[in-house]
């Protein structure tokens, strides 16, 4: 009974065309499976791939996942079946040696991990998860390296349960380890574990599936009256509801599960909405994004060899994606659980770095408030939560300046266009938002500001009237009023971009009713200059302007032109404006916008949703110029 | 979009290891073209085992979680989905697994590693005393391997 007693006949990819290096890859494998059996294999490979694609969230997630069946022919059919166990004695000489009766249990069911994994590695290198398919209709299988089951009915429940394991690291959810007779397991031990679908944590604000717990849902839900045995009491909630139910993680109290039940508890559920966003966040990461068309791309470098990026995905899902230098780009995932308002064009998520080993975010929620959260290098991702209780603009944009580090200043919309501001203070947290200085934006105009001196804040927006609007505030005199920059007739959804070369002088850029991409500045020693088109360029409708500045002489600026292709120009002091061209052959969806940042002063790293609805990617290097387009994703 | 291409992948390396008990071995090392998804990698030390690849000095380079490995126990399935799922422990019989780690130029050596929680009830060393400091995970390399040099 060793790989003597068959052969490996051949690898069929039966469903998906992902790339294989880019992809959740499903390798299944036969066992006890003779040449002429082969069509009863292929047959259960079947079976599992319409078990797997029905089982949530893998309906959603086929573009990423591929399944290979591996075709291994054995001497014989079937598997042991020890006598001692209750079996028939059958000892067949199978390839992978699968025998039931492991441990003396007749339905767990075993084979040689060793030669599972290498056959596998040999035949679909990019294998993710291994599956040996017994051919047997006795009920049985196993978990561990790999999955094992058996051809009974509802052993694929089985396979899915340990790909939960295997691939994603889930734990068990069950309050028992043998059933709830055993003795030992009455209280869990206060290490928090490590998995992501069971804690020992009931404080809310730091639960770690927070994010999904509705805030009038009272936690915990259920506790166990009686920790020497498993709480066995219905849910007294609605089937899906997230919260703490106590009994998880092979105890009967002091640990807690998500939901009432999921498939990591028991077998012929689905699977709860935690597990499903991990298995999501591990799957995703392997796919491109397809992103909600104007949603503006925010783009963070906390240091120069890394950037972090964040978007909105095109079922609202608030999403990221990192670079390091080191490691290349990680993959797409959903940022705790996030859905940004679907208004206007998108609410975006905003980030602002306060320090290297710190990111602060924020967006509209589907409720229209006003969420935050952050990720901290000690302790990683923060719940959302929401700040004071303003209704926005359904698809406002919060813009956040940090005029020094222990200090955020926040600015949107609010739903009856007033422009609003809140702060937030390491000493003494969020204050309240308010209105300020009476201004009110145009519908779908944000509020823009930039911290010229860590004192001083300028702010700039559409008014109801159409035209540009300032006003600043400083530690010295407080607000100071709206006032009209020029004369100038902008579009009403337009965003005034403002970049500050140096402290004293402002370069503002907009666009005009019929679309014209104009600029201004503010210098200190001459005031306000008039406006101006730049270089004749004239925007996709709804494109807002993307300037930078990598010098204090120098401008970079980007724009999505009329016929939906996307251009850059720049101002030096020494030749004044180029002319626009067109960044590598790229086209973005009308009307959206163009992330640019300059992590090093000769580097610009460009994003965009292009024109296939995918955040698109591109760089430009003093010494090599402008890169091809690619859709960002993992390296 | 035009142009468009997807930057090279980083290197990356396959490894299947057999073990029983604490006694690891490891069975394969294969260089594979995979992308190695970075989401759930903790900034801090959490409990588990994980592989490492390391440079000549030691430094860890790269880091994996090993799931499914190293519990001591195995789960027993009901053919009556309403009966629960229980768990028995398992001993003496080698067990295996994969990883697939990300492997850099500079990459010498593997390591598989176990870091458990620290001891809650520890007393703080003494001045001069140079044991681990309590809160400290505790990191314990349960094998070492060379790495066969990508041609």
């Amino acid at each position: 009974m060793t790989t003597a007693d068959g052969s490996v006949i051949g690898t069929t990819q039966i469903f998906g065309s992902a790339p294989a290096n880019h992809a959740f890859n499903v390798v299944l494998l036969a066992e006890g499976f003779t040449t002429a059996q082969q069509p009863a294999f292929d047959i259960a490979c079947a079976t599992f791939l319409t078990a797997f694609r029905a089982t949530p969230p893998y309906d959603e997630l086929s573009p990423a996942i591929n399944v290979f069946r591996v075709n291994v022919s054995s001497t014989d059919a079937g598997a042991d079946d020890p006598t001692s166990t209750g079996g028939t004695g059958a000892t067949p000489r199978t390839y992978f040696d699968a025998t039931f009766g492991a441990n003396g249990i007749r339905r767990l069911l075993v084979c040689n991990n060793t030669t599972a994994l290498t056959v596998a590695a040999a035949h679909v290198p990019q294998f993710t998860v291994v599956l040996v398919v017994v051919n047997s209709t006795v009920y049985g299988g196993s978990g561990g390296g790999i999955g094992t089951y058996s051809l009974a009915g509802g052993a694929t429940e089985i396979a899915i349960h340990e790909m939960g394991h295997t691939a994603y690291g889930l734990a068990d959810e069950y309050p028992y380890y043998a059933g709830g007779a055993e003795t030992g397991h009455d209280h869990h031990p206060a290490t928090e574990p490590t998995e992501p679908n069971v804690t020992a944590n009931s404080n809310r604000t730091t639960l770690k599936w927070g994010w999904a717990v509705a805030a009038a849902t009272a936690i915990p839900t259920l506790s166990n009256p009686n920790c020497s045995t498993v709480d066995s009491r219905p849910s007294p909630v609605p089937v899906g509801t997230v919260s703490l139910f106590e009994g998880a993680h092979y105890f009967h109290c002091g640990a807690y599960r998500p939901e009432y039940d999921c498939k990591m508890r028991n077998l012929g559920v689905p699977f709860c909405h935690v597990c499903r966003q991990v298995i999501w966040n591990r799957i995703e990461p392997l796919s491109t994004l397809p992103a909600r068309d104007r949603t503006p791309i925010s783009v963070v470098a906390r240091y120069p060899e890394h950037l972090d990026v964040f978007t909105v995905a095109a079922n609202g899902r608030t999403m990221s994606d990192w670079w390091d230098q080191s490691s290349g780009w990680a993959g797409w995932f959903q940022v705790s659980g996030g859905i940004a308002s679907p208004g206007g064009h998108g609410s975006p998520v905003t980030s602002i770095a306060r320090y290297s080993g710190h990111l602060d975010l924020f967006t509209v929620g589907t409720d229209n408030r006003v969420y935050s959260c952050w990720w901290d290098r000690s302790s990683g991702w923060s719940n959302w939560f929401a700040l004071g209780g303003i209704t926005a603009a359904a698809g406002s944009t919060v813009n956040v300046v940090c005029r020094y580090t222990d200090h955020l200043d926040l600015f949107t919309t609010a739903s009856d266009g007033k422009a609003m501001s809140t702060w937030w203070d390491a000493r003494s947290g969020w204050a309240s938002w308010f209105q300020v200085s009476g201004g009110v934006a145009a519908a779908g105009a944000t509020v823009t500001a930039i911290a010229r001196y860590p004192f001083h804040l300028d702010l700039f927006t559409v008014g109801t009237d159409n035209r540009i609007y300032s006003c600043w505030w400083d530690d010295r005199s407080g607000w100071a009023g709206w006032f009209q920059v020029g004369s100038l007739v902008a579009r009403p959804d337009s965003t005034v971009t403002v970049v500050a070369r140096y402290p004293d002088h402002l370069d503002l850029f907009t666009t005009a009713s019929d679309g014209k991409i104009m600029s201004t500045w503010w210098d200190a020693r001459s005031g306000w200059a008039g406006w101006f088109q730049v270089s004749g360029g004239v925007a996709s409708h709804g494109s807002p302007v993307t300037a930078i500045s990598r010098y204090s002489n120098h401008l970079d600026l980007f724009v999505v032109g009329t016929n939906n292709r996307i251009y850059s120009t720049w101002w030096h002091d020494t030749t004044g404006w180029a002319g626009w061209f067109n960044v590598s052959g790229g086209i973005a969806k009308p009307g959206s916008e163009v992330a640019a940042i300059s992590r090093v002063t000769e580097h610009i790293d460009v994003f965009v949703v292009g024109s296939d609805g995918i955040v698109n990617s591109t760089w430009w290097d003093g010494s090599g110029g402008w890169a091809g387009w690619f859709q960002l994703g993992i390296t | 979009m035009q142009d468009a291409k997807q930057p090279a992948l980083q290197g990356a390396v396959r490894l299947i290891f057999e073990y029983d008990g604490n006694a690891v071995r490891l069975v394969m090392q294969q260089p594979v073209d995979v992308a190695v998804t970075g989401f759930d990698v903790h900034p801090d030390v959490r409990p588990g085992h994980y592989v490492e690849i390391r440079d000549a000095a030691g430094t860890a380079l790269s880091r994996v979680p090993v799931r499914s490995a190293f519990t001591g126990s195995t789960e027993v399935f009901p053919e009556d989905h309403s009966e629960p799922i229980t768990r028995v422990d398992t001993s003496g019989q080698p067990e295996a697994f994969t990883v697939v780690v990300p492997a850099p130029a500079a990459s010498a050596s593997i390591a598989v590693v176990r870091i458990a929680p620290p001891a809650p009830t520890a007393k703080k060393p003494e001045a001069g005393v140079t044991s681990p400091v309590p809160a400290e995970p505790v990191v314990t390399d349960l094998a070492s391997f060379p790495i066969e040099r990508v041609k």
